[in-house]
């Protein structure tokens, strides 16, 4: 195996959690002091109620046209409110937006402002904001990462162009409190959009005021249960209670303080040593969870994410143009070896595409019921079929991130699978984060580790990516039965029946693979016994409006 | 003197140009670009982003206008922090490393040069062996142990200090990174102390100045020291660079929001005017420093005063 460019940071995150794990397990499960929380279901006195978290990474901008990535997106869902929000269990909730009507075959939208929303100075939350923010997102001076989200919008594909002003974009606030959300056609998951950064409402004076800066603490104004008071990036950012939140009276937490710790290690030290009362995901690798669930018990929260792990191919080229092939590879890999060993059970082992939703009943393949013997067999068989054998075996470069011990794990397994099972040479190839985009994104890889992430609660998020012509379909992936069947998905308004075309197109992918599913992602997390309201929902969002803190003691073992 | 510090600092110049150049465009040719995301931009977009920040000119254009903010101490928007200016980033991370940097480089000094000291006059005691035996250890022992066994021992398991955090600096939070800084910092000083004071005190002019009868302490502060203390300057120039800048590693372990960061960070994220403003910045000051560390020799040694 070879690996290309060994990054600084992952070594040593690598060694900190080697010798922090060492230490924890070499002197047993005491080795690490377990303090004992005595937990009332009374909250505790204001004074209190701070809570103290760690983000992932440190945030990149709390703008939210320019917000793209987690921690970011995470502290701007605190600060700033759109139109629906989440509520803790992750089901869409009415946000500043009271009510609304769906007219014109689902191409209107008619959208009631609470008179009670407020900005965190008071001033009120008006239909203008919105319309100021979306401009302002497609706006191609922004340069938002984001704008293509808008797109549904009419108008919005031009001006992004350039070829159209923002003032042309199909959003118009009637009054106040009154806003019209014109589509180029119907989208039903368009609902559940509007709760991300990219259609959160500014406050046009602050930008117009402060410009880039306008995101700095004392500049920034917001819509949403907190406001920021301090920012030191790469330090910490603290939120307080914003008192004109129209839902001020049930938000219990004063304060929150977000700590951007990116290694798992450390984040650990500080949870272990009392500085951080909640870690979300990726909160610990897989190797630790059985000793971390025997030390700490409950506070190890692992729950289903909408996310899934894969392999990606390249479709459109040989040797991955051969179908029999593509299933011969996906029907190799034993899931519940490299689930159960490897994983340690922490992810769950994904046969198809679409993550399990609410409602939605995922296609397995037939052949993920039948016994390893038989699945082996028959792979052979498809191997032989696409003119490969132990004689001519298949060769390929297989392509993963540097991120850590267990993805490489992981990876060899996958290569050692196919290896005994087909007699396939596989050459594991590491690159950086960076360096493995550009090769996929460029088509200079074949094979390569990849996961897609659902960025709102429906099957389209996941279908998307394997239509003909979307920019991020990398494998060329181009069958139009499934095209056609995700078009009938996204005019269907009747959501039973649309996730029924959903199982349709998951089928349809089961036949072709043109991809290898791996895993469905968990969350897994760290919350002290005396945090309330963090429940676990498949966004993997836990908004600070529904924490609080229990009356607590604690007690040294 | 003076035309001495000018002929350096006219050479800084010219040697700040190479860096420059060297580093903006080894950067262009890395692959991928600060854009390149695991969500592929749309090419309007990716257009809108590179017109926004000048990518989408030839390379020569980017570079002189980076030339001619930089002339005028602009280092330029971060292209990662996108509402931030590498000025400001600089601005809010230095001050970390510096308080950190100084304190460890002060300690360093106040504990090593004595242990050194001690060492050399006590030649080939039970407390010479110790002491070197631990200033080994200290060398010898790397960061990303000892940390991870302080916060172990210290925050882990006696919950007598925060396991990482800065909170504005406050003491609690500096004492273990400070602590995991100087430790070999002291050892290097005490070892350089040791050797050289040996030299020193084996040399005929100490035998001299015994013989006219100097007390001891005269001997040591007056004719000893200094001399002694020239391989330690020629040490700490650069280790100072290095301390004061913020040990990348130290920053990752206790979470700090140091610059050492954004160098590593920078680089992978291809942040480009990010990298380049932390680059410039270690290379200003390791001629700073070098410069600082010559004209004490000049200040010590008679001899190189009169080169």
């Amino acid at each position: 195996m070879r690996v290309r460019g060994p990054q600084l940071r992952s070594l040593v995150v690598m060694i900190a959690t080697a010798l922090l794990s060492a230490c924890s397990s070499a002197a047993g499960d005491h080795a690490v002091p377990v303090y004992r929380y005595v937990v009332s279901d009374r909250p505790a006195p204001e004074s209190q109620q701070v809570l103290r978290q760690r983000l992932v990474m440190t945030p990149r901008s709390l703008d939210p046209s320019l917000a793209t990535d987690v921690p970011s997106i995470d502290v701007v869902e605190d600060l700033f409110e759109g139109l629906v929000t989440l509520a803790a269990n992750g089901r869409l909730v009415p946000g500043v937006a009271k009510s609304w009507q769906i007219s014109d075959h689902g191409t209107k939208y008619l959208f009631r402002l609470r008179a009670a929303a407020r900005w965190s100075n008071g001033k009120p939350v008006t239909a203008g904001d919105f319309v100021y923010a979306w401009r302002r997102e497609v706006n191609p001076d922004t340069a938002a990462e984001d704008a293509q989200s808008l797109a549904r919008i009419v108008n919005a594909q031009a001006i992004i162009e350039g070829k159209k002003p923002p003032d042309t974009l199909g959003v118009t606030a009637l009054g106040p409190h009154t806003l019209e959300v014109r589509l180029v056609h119907r989208t039903p998951y368009f609902l559940s959009m509007l709760y991300n950064a990219y259609y959160m409402p500014l406050y046009p004076p602050a930008i117009r005021r402060w410009g880039m800066a306008w995101t700095r603490p004392g500049h920034l104004v917001s819509d949403g249960a907190f406001y920021l008071t301090d920012w030191v990036i790469n330090g910490h950012l603290t939120l307080k209670k914003n008192p004109y939140y129209w839902d001020a009276a049930r938000v219990r937490l004063r304060e929150v303080i977000d700590y951007p710790i990116p290694s798992s290690s450390s984040a650990l030290a500080r949870y272990l040593a009392g500085d951080v009362d909640l870690v979300d995901t990726p909160a610990f690798p897989p190797s630790d969870v059985a000793w971390l669930r025997r030390a700490l018990g409950a506070q190890v929260q692992v729950a289903p994410m909408y996310a899934t792990g894969y392999l990606g191919m390249l479709v459109h080229e040989k040797p991955f143009d051969n179908r029999d092939l593509r299933l011969a590879l996906v029907m190799t890999l034993d899931r519940r070896v490299l689930d159960g060993k490897l994983l340690q059970g922490m992810d769950m082992p994904a046969h198809s595409l679409f993550p399990p939703l609410p409602g939605f009943t995922r296609q397995s393949p037939a052949w993920a019921h039948w016994p390893m013997a038989r699945r082996l067999a028959v792979a052979r068989r498809l191997y032989h079929a696409a003119g490969y054998s132990r004689a001519h075996p298949l060769r390929v470069k297989l392509l993963y991130a540097t991120q850590g011990v267990h993805t490489r794990n992981y990876m060899e397994a996958v290569a050692t699978m196919w290896h005994q099972a087909l007699g396939a040479d596989i050459v594991l190839w590491q690159e950086q984060w960076k360096v493995m985009l550009q090769d996929i994104q460029y088509k200079n890889a074949k094979l390569y580790w990849s996961a897609w992430v659902g960025n709102y609660p429906s099957p389209y998020t996941f279908a998307h990516q394997f239509v003909k012509g979307f920019v991020m379909n990398y494998g060329g992936y181009d069958n139009p039965a499934y095209q056609a069947v995700v078009r009938a998905a996204v005019d269907q308004p009747n959501r039973a029946r649309r996730y029924a075309l959903y199982g349709e197109a998951d089928a349809i992918l089961n036949r072709d693979a043109p991809f290898i599913p791996l895993y469905f992602y968990d969350s897994n997390q760290l919350v002290k016994p005396y945090v309330a309201g963090v429940e676990p929902n498949v966004m993997d969002l836990h908004l600070a409006r529904y924490i609080w803190i229990r009356a607590h003691a604690v007690q040294r073992q | 003197m003076i035309r001495f510090l000018l002929r350096r600092l006219a050479w800084a110049i010219p040697t700040l140009w190479v860096i420059v150049t060297l580093s903006f465009f080894m950067l262009r040719a890395a692959p991928g670009g600060p854009f390149t995301e695991a969500r592929r931009l749309p090419p309007q977009v990716m257009a809108n982003l590179e017109r926004m920040y000048h990518l989408n000119e030839p390379v020569w254009e980017q570079y002189e206008r980076y030339l001619g903010n930089i002339l005028r101490g602009d280092f330029g928007p971060s292209y990662v922090y996108r509402s931030t200016t590498v000025n400001q980033l600089i601005a809010q991370g230095l001050p970390v490393d510096l308080t950190i940097g100084a304190l460890a480089l002060a300690l360093a000094l106040l504990i090593g040069m004595p242990l050194g000291m001690l060492a050399a006059l006590r030649q080939n005691t039970a407390w010479d062996y110790v002491s070197m035996a631990g200033a080994m250890v200290g060398i010898s022992v790397p960061t990303f142990v000892v940390a991870p066994l302080l916060i172990l021992l210290l925050a882990v398991k006696a919950h007598w200090l925060p396991a990482g955090g800065w909170s504005h600096g406050r003491p609690a939070h500096l004492v273990l990174p400070v602590a995991v800084l100087t430790l070999p910092l002291i050892a290097y000083v005490a070892r350089l102390m040791r050797g050289s004071m040996v030299e020193v005190l084996n040399s005929p002019y100490i035998r001299t100045a015994r013989a006219k009868g100097l007390p001891e302490r005269t001997v040591l502060l007056r004719h000893a020291l200094k001399p002694a203390l020239m391989p330690l300057i020629s040490f700490l120039g650069p280790a100072a660079v290095n301390t004061l800048t913020g040990s990348i590693i130290v920053e990752e372990i206790f979470g700090l929001p140091g610059i050492g960061r954004f160098f590593v960070d920078g680089a992978l994220n291809r942040d480009y005017t990010l990298v380049m403003g932390v680059t410039i910045l270690y290379a200003m000051l390791i001629i700073a420093f070098n410069l600082l560390a010559d004209v004490l020799y000049g200040v010590l040694d008679p001899r190189v005063r009169q080169r």
